[in-house]
């Protein structure tokens, strides 16, 4: 099961051009032999070389993607590797890891490969770690219906997010970003953002989780009801949970944490937003920095009304999602501040149907973001219910689910169904 | 038990499924009537002498009810939408599963395309095939990029948005089909002058393309293979233009295989043809009149040239095309 799963993934990932395969090689035996060198001679300058060159590759790739590297070299000279952003950072965390004697180095290349290569995850995520992961990849897989079971139900509850859900928001998204619409259309466009890039990136991590478990692999959870949170720390700690984790380890305890005084803890927060926008993107350092200092300001303080609470801090957190809707950061300021002085809801309410949604579309989006939320509020008393279910019930589910992803998912012809928001970063 | 019971749950939802797919299906029942005309082939209870392949060139052009009317030919017109020449090579192999004719009659207009062309036009000629070898053959062939063989499997994937677009006829027509041409002919009655065309465009390459050629030589021998007269036809239209490049090439081969080849586009005068009063759509296709006139030719040719029975002697099949007769003439008048 091991060799098939290492062989797809290198296969999948050749098919996307030759040199991510090399890129992807090159590194991940580079990484192995350092930190294995590490083990044997204890020399941690190596190492410590290794980490900094694979910062500053993807820094480079980052600022490529930006603007060709300040126009230096052709758009089409360097291919940026898929995953290229996921799969540095696990390989940083193994690496840090092995320097910190958290974990001890791995001896065995074919584990390495499989850990460093592992395909699901190298697209949107989870970012896993080695010692969550590392004995899982080596022991071998079982072959257990409750695996299936729990995967497929994983898998179409993200097809559901995905197809049926963040496939209709996009196109009332796109309508209002390409017709140049302002004011309330841009705070619809923000509210709804939020549940389109959590459906989307959210609905992509369920399939990951869901291949894997039918791998008999278990990946870690990168969401927890992030828009239950009542301010954004709680956010961030709900929200691509992996990602947070590897900034707090890796970036904000390094440099100090809270154990030091208030001016510095905020200028580390700070910090580890500026890498947290960097890692998406150069244009997303603002939106990072903005996350920080709001955080900052609100200093994990919340009223005593938990709805008004989660209210206050979802509209925070769609209203920072305009950088995402909108990558340049000017166009993307300028279109938040209309929302401020241009009040035209009058003609976003006339306007309701012309963003190319038929009332059907309506009727079923509304329907569908209904049974996220109750799932999202319900989440462990429904996962305690599905446990307890005969094998019978679960097929039954897993059949709905299927029945309504293929009747009422937008996919097809004309449709991006494997563009994910998250695969880009 | 649970295991009875797993396998109950199993089946009911396949059989949710297959009636899913059913009614998101298209029927072509009233709309788009085109795709329809693939399946009504396998109602046939007559054999055929002759069969036509071909694009929609032959389905509006030849009438087999006249045919027969004229000298007791039984013929049939398995022609779709914009059929290319692989799409035609298969249905011929599966209409050789079903009876062997005496002559097939292609139409050579599909030479100009060595791709696919519409993802659309695939449907109208795929959908309502029966599965076969065959149908697997043309879906392989036919595809676009985006297109997906389990779409063709499962229709649902394809058609799963008219779920809010379903109408009367989709229930109506789950399980039946509706009758809409007459052996495979399209009537179409309305009259549509020829006024003028688009001008004649220089192409880059006026060469059939290999691909072409190689199915061209696959139907040839097929028809050899089994004893089956083939004919080559350019049938009556004035656009898209038959360019003089093309018909050249087509003489050539026709010659080189031994092969009788008829250009009506080219004795249009001949037949009878007005394109003031005997085309639909200002000279692309020819309507009901024209049609008539120029079935009446070529059934006087096929008479004259080929060895086919006159069936209008066979009193069981006269029978069944008496029928035929009444309700082709039943459907002019409405």
């Amino acid at each position: 099961m091991n060799i098939f799963i290492l062989i797809f993934s290198i296969l999948i990932y050749a098919s996307f051009g030759i040199y991510n395969l090399i890129y992807i090689l090159l590194s991940t035996l580079i990484s192995f032999f350092s930190a294995k060198t590490l083990k044997k001679s204890k020399r941690k300058k190596l190492i410590l070389i290794v980490i900094i060159l694979n910062i500053l590759l993807l820094l480079f790739f980052k600022l490529y993607i930006y603007n060709n590297f300040f126009g230096i070299f052709e758009k089409t000279s360097i291919i940026v590797p898929i995953g290229i952003s996921y799969y540095t950072f696990q390989i940083i965390s193994y690496l840090i890891d092995v320097y910190n004697e958290k974990i001890d180095a791995e001896t065995n290349l074919f584990n390495f490969l499989l850990y460093a290569l592992y395909l699901p995850y190298l697209f949107i995520g989870p970012i896993s770690r080695y010692s969550q992961l590392g004995n899982q990849l080596k022991k071998k897989k079982k072959i257990k219906l409750e695996n299936f079971i729990y995967g497929f139900m994983r898998i179409l509850f993200g097809l559901f997010k995905k197809v049926i859900i963040a496939q209709r928001i996009i196109v009332i998204i796109n309508y209002i970003v390409e017709n140049n619409f302002t004011g309330s259309y841009v705070l619809l466009s923000c509210l709804l953002y939020s549940i389109l890039i959590y459906c989307d990136f959210s609905g992509g991590i369920d399939i990951v989780l869901g291949v894997s478990n039918l791998f008999d692999i278990k990946l870690v959870e990168n969401f927890d009801s992030p828009y239950l949170s009542e301010n954004l720390k709680e956010f961030w700690k709900r929200w691509n949970i992996t990602l947070s984790n590897f900034l707090k380890d890796y970036v904000y305890i390094p440099l100090g944490g809270n154990r030091v005084s208030k001016i510095r803890n905020n200028i580390n927060i700070l910090i580890t937003f500026f890498v947290s926008g960097i890692w998406h993107g150069i244009n997303y350092i603002l939106w990072g920095l903005l996350n920080g200092i709001i955080l900052i300001i609100e200093n994990n303080k919340k009223s005593k009304n938990r709805i008004l609470n989660i209210i206050f801090n979802y509209i925070i957190v769609s209203l920072l999602w305009i950088f995402f809707i909108y990558p340049n950061s000017i166009e993307a300021l300028t279109k938040l501040s209309t929302i401020f002085y241009e009040f035209n809801y009058i003609s976003l309410f006339k306007n309701l149907f012309i963003f190319g949604l038929e009332i059907s579309d309506y009727l079923i989006l509304i329907i569908s973001i209904v049974i996220i939320m109750i799932f999202d509020i319900k989440k462990l008393r429904i996962k305690e219910e599905i446990k307890k279910m005969t094998t019978n019930k679960k097929i039954i589910i897993i059949l709905i689910l299927f029945l309504l992803v293929i009747t009422f998912g937008r996919y097809g012809i004309g449709f991006n169904v494997n563009e994910f928001i998250y695969s880009k970063f | 038990m649970k295991y009875i019971k797993t396998f109950l749950i199993i089946f009911s939802f396949t059989l949710i499924f297959i009636f899913l797919n059913i009614l998101f299906s298209p029927k072509y029942a009233t709309n788009l009537i085109e795709g329809s005309m693939i399946s009504e082939y396998y109602d046939e209870e007559v054999p055929h002498d002759v069969i036509f392949i071909g694009d929609c060139e032959v389905y509006a052009n030849f009438s087999p009810i006249v045919m027969y009317e004229e000298e007791g030919i039984s013929s049939y017109v398995r022609g779709t939408p914009q059929q290319l020449i692989w799409q035609s090579y298969s249905i011929l192999k599966e209409t050789l599963k079903y009876e062997k004719p005496k002559v097939v009659v292609f139409n050579v207009n599909s030479m100009r395309y060595n791709k696919p062309v519409s993802e659309a036009y695939n449907r109208l000629t795929i959908d309502k095939m029966k599965w076969s070898k065959e149908k697997i053959e043309i879906i392989n062939n036919s595809m676009l990029k985006d297109e997906t063989f389990i779409s063709y499997l499962f229709p649902i994937i394809r058609y799963h948005s008219r779920y809010d677009k379903l109408t009367k006829e989709d229930f109506e027509y789950l399980f039946k089909r509706k009758k809409n041409t007459h052996n495979g002919f399209l009537i179409n009655t309305n009259v549509k002058p020829y006024t003028s065309l688009p001008s004649k465009k220089i192409l880059s390459n006026y060469s059939f393309s290999d691909i072409d050629y190689s199915y061209l030589d696959k139907i040839v021998s097929l028809c050899k293979k089994n004893n089956i007269e083939l004919i080559l036809i350019k049938a009556p239209s004035l656009y898209p233009y038959w360019y003089e490049e093309y018909e050249t090439q087509i003489q050539e081969y026709s010659r080189k295989n031994n092969l009788q080849y008829y250009n009506f586009a080219s004795i249009s005068n001949e037949i009878g043809i007005n394109y003031n009063l005997d085309t639909y759509d200002g000279g692309l296709h020819l309507n009901l009149s024209g049609a008539t006139k120029l079935s009446k030719y070529f059934s006087n040719i096929l008479k004259e040239n080929y060895d086919l029975i006159d069936y209008r002697k066979n009193e069981k099949i006269n029978k069944i095309y008496q029928k035929k007769i009444n309700m082709y003439y039943n459907d002019i008048r409405y």
